[in-house]
Parts: C-alpha cells; sequence; structure tokens
C-alpha cells in the first residue's frame, strides 16, 4: 500500500508502521517525538482528529494514548485511518498535547486527561470537563477505579 | 323611607353609569378588560395550536374548547406563594408591577365610548392618552431593577432601548392623525371621521405604522424581544411569583388593548356608524369601538404563530431606520391632505 | 454583578434555552467576549459502564446518549463489533439497516431544526417539526418494535423483518413530508425573521471546521463535502444513489438548509432501498444456526428473531477496531478493543456533539446574546449526546 510507505517514510526510526484491520498504525516509541510525527502527518494532510482514548494497560504498566487521525480536506486520505499510538508509563503519565498541531484534540484530551489522569504538557486548559469537583485525584476510567454495584431490588 | 331608598338607587345607579366611573372600571375599562384578556388569551392558544396542529387548551371547561383555561390558570396565580427573593429591593419589588398594571389601563380614561361618553374629555386627550403610555416601559425599568436578576435586567435594558426608539415613531404617526382631522381631541377625531371618513384610508402610512408599533411596544412576535424566553428567561418578571407574575403576564395584553382602543379611535372612524339600537344609549357605541379593537388584539397576538422574533439590533434599525421614516412621511402626508384641502 | 466592566451571565442548567448543561456568558453590553460551555450535567460515564457489562448489554447503553438518533448510534457499535467478530451480516439486513439509520436521520434533523425555531421564537416551526417527527418514530416503532430505543442491530443481523404495510406506510409518509415541506419552506425557511436571524450568524469559516474538527450537517454547511456514507460506505450505502448535501456559506442558515436538504434525500435513499432490497435472511447464517429448533418456526413465522444462546456470552477474539457512521448530528465513532474476554477492554465512543463542542464554544464569542440560542439550535448541539 502506498499510503503506508509514505507514512513509513515519515515515521521513519521513531516509530512502527503496521496495518490493522485496514487502518495504518503508528506505534511512536516515545512520547517525546510525537509532535515532530504529528507535524508532518497534518503536512501530508491528515488534518483533524476523530478521537483521542486513554487505553489502561496499567497491568504492564502503560497507559496507551491513541489518536485516531483523518483528513477532511484531501479525500484520498479521508477514506483511511491513521491509528497514532503512544505508550506512556503508568505512574507518571505525561505527553505533549497535540492541540498546537491538531486543535481538534482540545476537548478529547481534556477527557483523557480527567478521566485518566494523563497530563498532556502544553495543553492551554487541562482543566476536568465532565466531572464534578470532588473527583479530585480520582480517575474513574483506570481500571484500578472500580464501580461499586448497587444490588438489584427484588 | 322609601323615598331615601329609591334616592340612594337611583344616585348609585347614576354614579356607576357616569361616565367617570363606568368607563374606567367596568367599559372598556377593567372588566371589559378582564374579558378580553380571557379571550384573547385563549384565542391566542388556540389559533395557534390550530396552526401547530395540536389541541391548545382542552382539560378546562372541555365544552367550551378550553375557554376557561385562564381562569384556572389565574386561580392558579392568586393561590400560589409569592416568593419574595432575599436579594431584591423589597418595596418597588411588590409595588412596581402593581403601579405598572394600573398605569396600564391609565389610558383608558381619555379614551372616549361614544360622543358624550368619555370620563375626562379634554381639548388634548390624544396627548393624555400618549403620555400615560409612555409611563410603561419606565415602570417596567423599575421592576427589572428591582429583581436584582441579570435576566431581568437585560430584559428591562433591552425594554428601555425599545422604548425609546418605538415611542417616536408612535407619537409621530397619532401625530399625522391629528393633522389630519385638525383636532387633539379623540371625540371630535371620530366626528370628523364620521363625515370624512376612516383615516386608514386617509393617511394608510400613520395606520400601518401605529400598528407596527402596536405589534412592537407590545412585545408581541416578531418583536417580543424584552421577553425572550430563550435567551433571558422571561426578562423583567423572571424572578416573579404568584400573582405578582400573573400581572405582569397580563400587562402587555393590557396595553395592547389600550392601544388597540387609541388604534380604533384613530385610524378605524371609533365607534362609528351608530346604528339603531346603538343610539339608545350613550355607552352602547362603544361596542362597536370595542369590536375594532379586538380585531386588531386578535391580528397581533395571531403574529405569534407566524414568526420568530428579531434580534434587538435589528429590531432598533428597524425602528429607527423604516418605521422613523415612514412615520416622518406620514406626517408630511398629513399636512399634503390638508394643503390640498385648503387650496381645493 | 460585573467584572472589569464585563456581565457574567449563567445560562442554564435550568434554564428555558440551555439544553441540559450550564454555559457561562462574558458579556460586554450585548456582545459575547467569552463563552464557556460547562459540560457535564447529564454525564453517565457510559465507556466506563460499557467495560462492565457484555457486548450484547452495552446495545442499549450507548443507544442512550444519543437517544434522538438512536439508530444510527446502535448501527456505529454493531458495525464495530462486527468488524472484531468478522461477521458479514446478510444482505437483506444491510439494507433493512439502511432503511433504519435514515429514518432515524430524519428523526434526529427534524429534533434539530425544532430546537432550533423555538430557541430563535418561532413556535409553529417547533411544533411541526416535533410532529412531523412522530410519523419517523412511528415507522421505527413498525420496525423495531420500539418508539426511541430501538437496538434494532445485533452482531450479524437485525432484530426483525420488515412488516407487511411498512412500505404502504412509508409511502404515505415520503408524500406527506414532501408536502409539509411547501409549508416548512412559508413559515421558516423563507420566513423574513428567519432568514434575518439566521444569515450571516455563526459563520463558520471551511478553514475553522476542518481545523475544529467539526462533524455531520455542520461541516457541510461550512464546504467541506464529507459523509462516512460516501467515504467509507457501510450498510448498504454503496448500492444506493444519492447526493451529499453541501453548502458554501457556513453560517446558521446554511446549517439548516443543508439539515431540510438532507431530510429530502433520506426520504429517496429509503424508496430506493426499499426498491433494491432483497430477500433473503436477516441474521447471519453464522447466528442464525445457533437459534433452537423450537425458536426457529417462531422466527420464520413472525420475522422476529429470538437470541441464541451465544450472544449472551459473545467472545470476540483479543483485537481492536475502529468504525465510524455518519448519524444525523454527524460521525459517530467507536473505538473498541477486545481481550477475548465477553467484556470489552475499552469502549471509546466519540459522539458528533462533542467533537461539535470545540466549534461551539469557539464560534459563540463576538456574537450578540440573541445570536447564542440561533448559533447553539444550529449547531443541533445535544448536551447527552456530548456528556455521554
Amino acid at each position: 500500500m502506498e499510503l503506508k510507505e509514505r507514512i513509513e517514510t515519515i515515521v521513519g526510526s521513531t516509530g512502527e508502521v503496521r496495518i490493522d484491520r485496514g487502518n495504518i498504525v503508528v506505534e511512536v516509541k516515545e512520547p517525546k517525538k510525537i509532535i515532530e510525527i504529528a507535524k508532518k502527518l497534518k503536512a501530508e494532510g491528515f488534518d483533524h482528529v476523530k478521537s483521542v482514548s486513554g487505553v489502561d494497560y496499567s497491568d504492564q504498566g502503560y497507559f496507551e494514548i491513541v489518536y485516531h487521525v483523518s483528513s477532511y480536506s484531501t479525500p484520498e486520505l479521508a477514506k483511511a485511518i491513521l491509528v497514532l499510538k503512544v505508550k506512556v508509563p503508568s505512574d507518571n503519565p505525561r505527553s505533549p498535547s497535540l492541540i498546537e498541531i491538531w486543535p481538534s484534540v482540545e476537548m478529547m484530551e481534556r477527557e483523557t486527561y480527567e478521566m485518566y489522569g494523563i497530563i498532556f504538557e502544553g495543553h492551554p486548559e487541562l482543566k476536568r470537563l465532565f466531572l464534578p469537583e470532588e473527583f479530585e485525584g480520582v480517575y474513574p476510567l483506570r481500571k484500578s477505579f472500580k464501580i461499586k454495584e448497587e444490588g438489584i431490588m427484588a | 323611607m322609601y323615598d331615601l331608598i329609591n334616592y340612594l338607587w337611583e344616585t348609585g345607579l347614576n354614579l356607576l353609569f357616569s361616565p367617570e366611573i363606568f368607563e374606567p372600571l367596568v367599559f372598556p375599562g377593567l372588566i371589559a378588560a378582564f374579558s378580553l384578556l380571557i379571550v384573547v388569551i385563549w384565542l391566542e392558544r388556540k389559533i395557534a395550536a390550530i396552526i401547530q396542529m395540536r389541541y391548545g387548551p382542552y382539560y378546562i371547561s372541555r365544552h367550551t374548547e378550553g375557554a376557561l383555561q385562564l381562569v384556572a390558570d389565574l386561580l392558579r396565580f392568586l393561590f400560589s406563594e409569592v416568593i419574595i427573593p432575599k436579594s431584591v429591593d423589597k418595596i418597588a419589588y411588590v409595588l412596581a408591577p402593581i403601579i405598572l398594571f394600573a398605569f396600564t389601563f391609565l389610558p383608558i380614561v381619555v379614551i372616549p365610548v361614544s360622543k358624550d361618553f368619555a370620563a375626562i374629555d379634554h381639548e388634548y386627550s390624544l396627548l393624555i392618552a400618549l403620555a400615560l403610555m409612555t409611563l410603561y416601559s419606565s415602570f417596567l425599568l423599575i421592576v427589572s431593577w428591582a429583581s436584582n436578576n441579570k435576566f431581568s435586567f437585560i430584559g428591562g435594558l433591552r425594554e428601555g432601548f425599545l422604548s425609546l426608539s418605538y415611542e417616536i415613531p408612535l407619537i409621530i404617526s397619532a401625530l399625522s392623525a391629528a393633522v389630519l382631522f385638525d383636532s387633539f381631541n379623540l371625540i371630535e377625531i371620530v366626528e370628523k371621521q364620521a363625515a370624512m371618513g376612516w383615516g386608514i384610508f386617509y393617511n394608510p402610512l400613520a395606520a400601518i405604522v401605529f400598528l407596527v408599533v402596536i405589534i412592537y411596544s407590545t412585545s408581541r412576535y416578531p418583536y417580543e424581544i424584552a421577553e425572550a424566553e430563550s435567551e433571558i428567561v422571561i426578562g423583567p418578571f423572571t424572578e416573579y411569583t404568584g400573582i405578582l407574575f400573573g400581572l405582569g403576564m397580563g400587562i402587555s395584553y393590557i396595553k395592547l388593548y389600550s392601544m388597540s382602543l387609541l388604534y380604533a379611535v384613530l385610524f378605524l372612524g371609533g365607534w362609528e356608524p351608530v346604528v339603531w339600537p346603538l343610539n339608545l344609549h350613550p355607552v352602547l357605541p362603544g361596542i362597536i369601538l370595542f369590536i375594532k379593537a379586538f380585531i386588531i388584539v386578535a391580528f397581533s397576538v395571531f403574529l405569534r404563530a407566524v414568526y420568530p422574533r428579531y434580534r434587538i439590533d435589528q429590531a432598533l434599525r428597524i425602528a429607527w431606520w423604516k418605521l422613523f421614516t415612514l412615520a416622518f412621511l406620514s406626517l408630511l402626508f398629513s399636512y399634503g391632505i390638508k394643503i390640498i384641502e385648503v387650496m381645493g | 454583578m460585573s467584572e472589569e466592566g464585563y456581565m457574567l451571565l449563567q445560562i442554564g442548567p435550568q434554564h428555558p434555552g440551555s439544553g441540559h448543561m450550564r454555559m457561562l456568558v462574558k458579556l460586554d453590553g450585548d456582545v459575547i467576549v467569552d463563552f464557556i460551555p460547562d459540560v457535564g450535567y447529564v454525564h453517565r460515564t457510559v465507556e466506563k459502564i460499557a467495560e462492565t457489562k457484555l457486548y450484547i448489554q452495552n446495545i442499549p447503553l450507548l443507544e442512550k446518549p444519543i437517544l434522538n438518533d438512536s439508530g444510527n448510534a446502535n448501527l456505529a457499535y454493531i458495525i464495530a463489533v462486527e468488524k472484531l467478530l468478522d461477521v458479514e451480516p446478510p444482505p437483506r439486513a444491510q439494507y433493512l439497516r439502511t432503511i433504519m439509520a435514515e429514518l432515524s436521520r430524519i428523526a434526529s434533523h427534524l429534533y434539530g431544526i425544532g430546537i432550533l425555531s423555538i430557541l430563535i421564537g418561532s413556535s409553529t416551526g417547533f411544533m411541526w417539526a416535533f410532529g412531523d417527527r412522530e410519523i419517523f418514530i412511528h415507522l421505527m416503532q413498525m420496525m423495531s418494535g420500539a418508539r426511541i430505543t430501538y437496538s434494532y442491530m445485533v452482531p450479524g443481523g437485525v432484530r426483525r423483518d420488515l412488516p407487511d404495510q411498512f412500505r404502504e406506510e412509508f409511502r404515505k409518509a415520503a408524500r406527506y413530508m414532501r408536502r409539509r415541506y411547501k409549508d416548512y419552506e412559508k413559515i421558516i425557511i423563507k420566513n423574513p425573521v428567519t432568514r434575518a436571524r439566521l444569515e450571516g450568524v455563526g459563520v463558520l469559516s471551511r478553514e475553522k471546521a476542518i481545523e475544529w474538527g467539526t462533524v455531520g450537517p455542520n461541516l457541510r454547511a461550512s464546504g467541506v463535502a464529507y459523509d462516512v456514507r460516501k467515504v467509507e460506505p457501510y450498510a448498504a450505502y454503496e448500492d444506493i444513489d444519492f447526493e451529499i448535501a453541501v453548502r458554501e456559506e457556513g453560517d446558521c442558515y446554511a446549517r439548516l438548509l443543508v439539515r431540510f436538504q438532507e431530510i429530502m434525500e433520506s426520504l429517496k435513499i429509503i424508496e430506493q432501498a426499499l426498491e433494491k432490497i432483497p430477500n433473503g435472511k436477516i441474521l447471519a447464517e453464522k447466528y442464525e444456526k445457533m437459534i433452537q429448533p423450537r425458536a426457529k418456526k417462531l422466527v420464520e413465522g413472525t420475522g422476529r428473531i429470538k437470541f441464541p444462546a451465544i450472544y449472551v456470552n459473545l467472545k470476540p477474539p483479543k483485537g481492536e477496531v475502529f468504525s465510524r457512521v455518519e448519524s444525523g448530528k454527524g460521525e459517530i465513532t467507536v473505538y473498541l478493543v477486545s481481550n477475548g474476554s465477553p467484556k470489552p477492554y475499552r469502549l471509546r465512543f466519540v459522539t458528533p456533539s462533542f467533537r461539535n463542542l470545540l466549534t461551539f464554544k469557539n464560534l459563540i464569542p463576538g456574537h450578540r446574546l440573541a445570536d447564542f440560542p440561533a448559533i447553539y439550535g444550529s449547531l443541533d448541539y445535544f448536551p447527552p449526546g456530548a456528556d455521554r
């Protein structure tokens, strides 16, 4: 696939590129490198982020931040979904924010911050979005947060 | 003894039917206005419901298509608690809507119902009516200021802006009727119309401007800006509850009614034509006047189902560019007619 | 009351024009200088709950945030699950899904148009749109048996076959809607006051729309011809000939017009789908086999699926998928990570309203207070959808 090769040249040695169920997955090795890659991807035509998700693999010692990137302005790229993944250690989850490159991540990075406690460095407004004030220090989407299930009333 | 009772009865009846009492209290004043309120609000809801393909008022008095819904609403307002918030200016908060309600009635005292029946028959009764009408916005400002609520405040501010812009076209278009009929006396104006023909045919421009100003100043759609629900809750009356809120709801209708009466007198020939059996008693021609005013009121409330609302700057632009210019032209037009009359 | 000469106005959540959210508006006179949408009032942690529920249980869960367009929300999740399971539904089911998704889109657009109308003060537009929405809800009820939460699509197919009277009912509905469009034209679209309120207000340029990742009709009203149905056809959209409504202006009025245009286009899509729909099964063979013999007779007789037991502990293989569908309000994306257990390991559910939140936030400042409800309504922003 031509697009995959193009992306491989962009990513170079900073990450791994593979194809998973039709989507091009880029696994960035180091969080610091993601900005560089994102800048190049944007120049390539990937102009917006569809979703930013955190995934908790803390049993293996890391969180994964997943950006699903695609394009509105370039019709060929619109068909493709580029999955940009970066791993951050779960004891100190920090990753540079991509808001400078893709402003569309603003709210989604905020949500990932409040749900996982992942700090996006450089995000201008890293505050809670959905949760009430008393949720300080608790990150509900981490696997360590257990939902207290209420018993079924007979 | 019998003579005394008879005497009291006679004088009482005379007093009641004297224009000074009868007009403000019974017709076309308080009682007539209240019945009109009930009918008009019902009509407004029903017309909107028919256009919008729904039932409208239905559960209260099913046999009359829900006509008594407003009575039920009023009763509910009467018996619901009036909550006075801590942060308000209590005296102004309570008194302002009551005074406002009373003052919206006042213009009715100078509006005659027939040749010999007016509470106050003054040489300048038109000017008195107009002056009393302009009191409305200043008391609405007090209402909004006393509420100490941001939405009320914005609503009052909007009303202030609007009143500054509608009063001038209102007064000019009324004056062009006065010029046309050479009088400030409302009775004389109607008399002239009986002789010459209705004002609306002589100066349609002034009639149109006045009609738009009625809709504009009484917060009817598309100029329902001071109370815009989706923007500022209910404007000046946001903090009000119970019967005080009920008053607030009624005030704009009362104002609409009194302005429509004035409109009927100025442009629709007032109580003319007086035909049998209306000439039996001086009050009876008032029925014609009332019907004319009612048509104007019904038309104004019907617009709710047609238009969204303008933004305030758009409304102000309409008032200053279009209404003001047209009102001014209508004044010139009246003078033109006068000149032609004098020359020819 | 004021801060540096500004007025800070809190709109909502108990406000007639706010919906289920609080918004902080900083006013300089009548002009909004700063706008903070304080979302989260109806947040219900859908993504966390989804991790504790079985795959099949998540179907109704994910419908609920996007209640007024639940057909499409349902579809987005089911496509993701099917990608995981590697199941292809039979063609008839694909067509039925298309019909459901389009009906849902029409209902969603009518909802949005109604809300926009009442926010700019047109009660007639509101009542009409909500009344006419009922017709399409009725059609969806015929298909699925439920009024709002259809849960119509299941992994591998749909729950019910098309009822006999559906074609006739739809023909009536389409005729009615086309006739009604002329009424809407008179009372909303061409109403001078509507135009004064919406034209040139809340202009979203093409560049900004792309930058902020705007979705749905709002994006298309800004001149970006992006529609998932064309870009990555799902269900039966590949076989159907339709156009996507695109306008260049990018203002509130263009967004309203795009919605109306899409309603008319959706009617055409459903007509085509009803014409082309093939006969056959409505559930993938893999699962149909597993229906118990006793229940099979019922399925054949009524066209209604009795779930085979496998659905209860549906165990997709390990992996992760990403699905997108074009719902009425815009693109819904589902990112699903499975670790091989009967519950999703991670379910990321990005709703169109959540993605439009940034647009909403950035579009408001600089406008007048009265423009705020107009822009809010024109974006078809649905707080429960954004909060999830």
